[in-house]
């Protein structure tokens, strides 16, 4: 309690990133010392510059307001020094010296995915964030991501949606929620999942703030799934990271015409795992961490019970035996409403995609005998099916399910 | 003495006559005005005295007294210049007392007696036929646009002198070759003038669902939106709109030269505007000049569309004021302007055609090109106002074309086909709305949709799921029933068809794009 207080000051101090924070602690023994350090001392470690920024920081500071603070926000700090600190973290380089969390934290236990990708996405990339958060949450393994548009807020409220846990990791101060329309999704990982950041309580999300948060969120995870990425893409950042942790990474293919898929494809091309369907990616996975977890157990104190591990690996056979496509995941009400389809019909649906095309383009993709079909009628009729989606006047995709 | 000659003034598109009394009498040489006049019209005393001096035509310095009855309205303009020296020569004797009863003179004169232009020659000599005036002399330039009144002789004056010689030969002695009344076949200039260029629809390669969307909103007087990339030919479509729509009536072509008249934008020598106006103002176009107004008000670009397509193109750039004032134009097909200097009314019955971009830069939601945020694209469509969304009946989306339909060019329609068509639709619609406020289908009010929109009871069936599954709003609704109507029309059917339904369901406007 009393440390912690310290550990606030050293955590709080804004301009600086985490190796001066490391090196203070370090070299005095604690953040309590560091504290109580007079400023010639501070001088020794720090440059004349940045000791002056702290003299006059700490003239400010008020130890116990600050703590209390914090305390009633219902937000924690957590060192390196801590039993609580996330082990997955401890082994990184540039591992961060303490952790401001709020909700509760990563499930150590549990499996842990990162899932990151565009902000700015297609719904081809967001049909898949939704299914793989979905898979995810389902197999009570914890998705690890950022809370940013597109991707990461997708799989994120997917995975709460399926009953499972989430982890944000922000990379500005855990009390500020960026983006704002995120507010929902932000309360419900306070209440069900955790957010974390190392950032200092009322940062504001400031770009250079990104690139480093990312090494937490790779860090944070068993492996990362990349879903989609332009060729010159931040998601491209956490992949570095990873791969510097030693971490797998996996990546959904898109089609090589898709400036959003290029980056993806080419991580495929430099020897990336590839994720074509979510269950059997999780097979593989999960047949790798409870691997790990199994030879870690018997070394370090038993976490979970075995026989949960052999019935999981039991499912995971079952589940091989009726592989799904991603794709073409079809409920019985809809089957049936496929089958009463006309010849015409079924072609103009043949022609339909997750992503939206315009109705001159679905008619250039027609059969040549299909050609002259009213295909507005047609697709009108594959809307009131609930098949098909008008997303503006003139684009349809197929129906998310 | 004293003299009284016959002019005329505007008053929105219509006009009224104005008596302009001249009284020269022994005094000090004071030349006054009254008769609550603006500032160009006070100046036409120096126009006049030089024009006649130079003219070599004397007037005495005496004490000279000019008054434009009725004197309770303002007056302005030029047109009153040459009425003011006909007044003056008469008053001086330079031609028999009464010779210049019963004829209406408009015209602003140079300072070497020579006869210009003015605006509003059409309104102005129509009011005299209607008073039972016989004749007119106007500039040279106006003649043609006034001679298409019936039942007013129209004679074009080139300067002063030409005039005073008309006079003074007259009524006896005409002189052949001075002010010979104009001529103008009517039937000829509907015709010929038809044949002016307007740009058609074989020239748009592919976009097959726009153009299908422009043939049904002219055929049903409906209005309607694109969406889609740049370049995709939203504009291209635009301008083709007014050759689909049926030619120009006579009584029309009356109306659209009349604005135009008013507005000093009728080509000079031209007597009929007999080609569909289409007006597409820049996006930084201010209300007033939309409108129509100023403090002595003006046509603006809606009244200038009158009886044609008012294009706005890059709708989410207009300033929101300028578009929500479209409201009761678009609803009253007139607009109604009250200023200092009066109030007035001008015809706006244009159909509106808007084509914006889906998203700032232009491309969502194709991905590869588009990197705008969600928030960002929803903001851009947010900018379009609900007033003017609220009158949109057809909604459709054009994505970028490609190279394929580019080179097909010989398959696509000529305009004069579908002109056919939407013929065909528009009598249809005649013979329905016979004897009602109603003139095209996109004119039924939500009362009548009962009346005019019949259906059978699968159809209405049909609407009833359609309601439900795709979540239509009540206004959304209405506006599938029109349009309906108009595609059951274009198809010659009676009844409307469960097809003509889900035609019309596409073409409305989506949460998404709109």
């Amino acid at each position: 309690m009393a440390e912690e207080k310290y550990d606030l000051w050293l955590s709080s101090f804004p301009d600086w990133g985490n190796n001066v924070r490391c090196r203070l602690a370090q070299t005095f023994g604690g953040a309590r010392n560091a504290y109580l350090a007079s400023f010639k001392e501070w001088e020794e470690v720090l440059s004349s510059k940045q000791a002056e920024g702290l003299r006059n920081f700490t003239g400010q500071w008020r130890l116990d307001e600050e703590y209390e603070k914090m305390k009633e926000q219902g937000i924690r700090l957590i060192t390196r020094a801590m039993q609580e600190y996330p082990r997955r973290l401890r082994d990184i380089p540039d591992a961060p010296y303490a952790l401001f969390v709020k909700g509760g934290l990563p499930g150590e236990a549990m499996p842990a995915v990162a899932v990151v990708g565009a902000r700015e996405c297609s719904p081809y990339g967001a049909y898949v964030a939704e299914k793989l958060g979905e898979a995810l949450g389902r197999r009570k393994v914890e998705v690890i991501s950022g809370m940013a548009r597109g991707i990461d807020s997708i799989s994120q409220q997917a995975a709460l949606d399926a009953g499972g846990r989430s982890c944000a990791v922000l990379g500005c101060g855990v009390d500020v929620c960026y983006p704002a329309r995120n507010r929902e999704l932000y309360e419900r990982l306070v209440q069900k999942g955790s957010v974390v950041s190392e950032y200092p309580m009322k940062t504001p999300a400031r770009p250079q703030n990104f690139p480093p948060r990312n090494r937490i969120v790779s860090g944070l995870a068993d492996a990362v799934v990349v879903v989609e990425a332009r060729e010159k893409s931040g998601t491209l950042i956490t992949v570095d990271m990873a791969l510097e942790q030693g971490k797998e990474v996996y990546v959904v293919p898109g089609r090589i015409t898709d400036r959003l898929s290029d980056g993806c494809n080419r991580l495929i091309r430099q020897g990336a795992g590839v994720l074509l369907e979510p269950e059997e990616f999780l097979e593989e996975f999960l047949e790798v961490f409870w691997g790990i977890q199994g030879r870690r157990k018997s070394c370090d104190a038993p976490i979970e019970d075995g026989k949960e591990k052999n019935s999981k690996s039991a499912k995971s056979k079952r589940n091989k035996q009726s592989v799904r496509h991603c794709g073409a995941e079809q409920s019985t009400g809809e089957k049936e409403a496929l089958k009463k389809l006309t010849p015409e019909q079924a072609a103009v649906y043949g022609a339909l995609e997750i992503c939206p095309q315009t109705v001159d383009r679905l008619r250039s993709r027609l059969p040549d005998r299909y050609r002259e079909t009213p295909i507005t009628t047609q697709l009108m009729l594959l809307c009131m099916e609930g098949l098909v989606e008008q997303v503006s006047p003139g684009c349809f995709c197929l129906k998310k399910r | 003495m004293y003299s009284a000659v016959c002019s005329g003034a505007l008053l929105g598109v219509s006009a009224y006559l104005v008596t302009v009394e001249v009284d020269i009498a022994p005094g000090l040489p004071v030349f006054s005005m009254v008769g609550y006049l603006s500032g160009e019209v006070k100046e036409s005393r120096d126009r006049v005295t030089v024009a006649l001096k130079n003219a070599g035509l004397r007037i005495p310095p005496n004490h000279i007294t000019v008054n434009l009855s009725p004197a309770d309205r303002r007056k302005e303009g030029t047109a009153f210049d040459l009425p003011i020296a006909v007044g003056m020569l008469e008053a001086s004797g330079y031609f028999p007392a009464g010779a210049s009863s019963g004829i209406l003179f408009l015209g602003e004169l140079g300072l070497d007696g020579e006869i210009k232009k003015v605006r509003g020659v059409l309104p102005i000599v129509r009011e005299a036929a209607a008073r039972g005036m016989k004749q007119c002399i106007v500039p040279a330039a106006n003649a043609r646009e006034g001679a298409v009144i019936p039942g007013i002789t129209v004679r074009g004056a080139g300067n002063i002198r030409e005039v005073l010689c008309f006079l003074g030969e007259h009524p006896g002695k005409m002189q052949e070759g001075i002010l010979q009344a104009a001529d103008v076949r009517i039937s000829e200039l509907m015709e010929g003038e038809q044949r002016e260029r307007i740009p058609d629809f074989s020239e748009v390669s592919g976009q097959e669902t726009a153009k299908r969307a422009a043939e049904i909103a002219a055929a049903g007087f409906h209005n309607l939106l694109m969406t889609g990339p740049p370049g995709a030919g939203k504009s291209m479509i635009a301008r083709r709109i007014p050759g689909i729509l049926p030619p120009l009536t006579l009584e029309e072509s009356l109306e659209v030269t009349a604005v135009h008249s008013v507005a000093g934008l009728l080509e000079e020598g031209k007597a009929l505007v007999t080609k569909r106006p289409f007006e597409s103002p820049h996006h930084t176009i201010t209300q007033a000049a939309l409108i129509g107004g100023s403090s002595l008000p003006r046509p603006g670009m809606i009244s200038l569309a009158h009886r044609g397509v008012l294009f706005l193109d890059e709708l989410p750039e207009f300033q929101r004021i300028s578009l929500d004032s479209l409201r009761q134009p678009l609803e009253e097909r007139q607009v109604n302007i009250a200023r200092a200097g009066g109030s007035v009314t001008y015809p706006t019955d244009f159909m509106l055609v808007c084509a914006m971009n889906p998203c700032p830069c232009g491309y969502y939601p194709d991905r590869n090109r588009c990197r705008c945020q969600e928030s960002a694209v929803r903001r851009y469509i947010g900018r379009v106002s609900g007033p003017v969304m609220d009158r949109i009946d057809l909604c459709v989306e054009l994505g970028a074309v490609d190279i394929g339909s580019l080179k097909e060019k010989n398959k696509a329609e000529s305009s004069a086909r579908i002109r056919e068509r939407v013929l065909r639709a528009r009598e249809i619609q005649k013979s329905r709305f016979a004897g009602t406020e109603c003139r095209f289908n996109g004119d039924i009010g939500a009362a009548q949709i009962e009346e005019y929109c019949f259906l059978g009871k699968e159809e209405q069936e049909l609407m009833e799921q359609m309601y439900r599954s795709l979540q239509l709003s009540a206004r959304a609704y209405h506006r599938v029933l029109k349009v309906a109507r108009t595609i059951a029309d274009l198809a010659g059917k009676e009844r409307i068809d469960k097809e003509h339904l889900m035609e019309a369901c596409f073409y409305r406007p989506v949460a998404g794009g709109i």
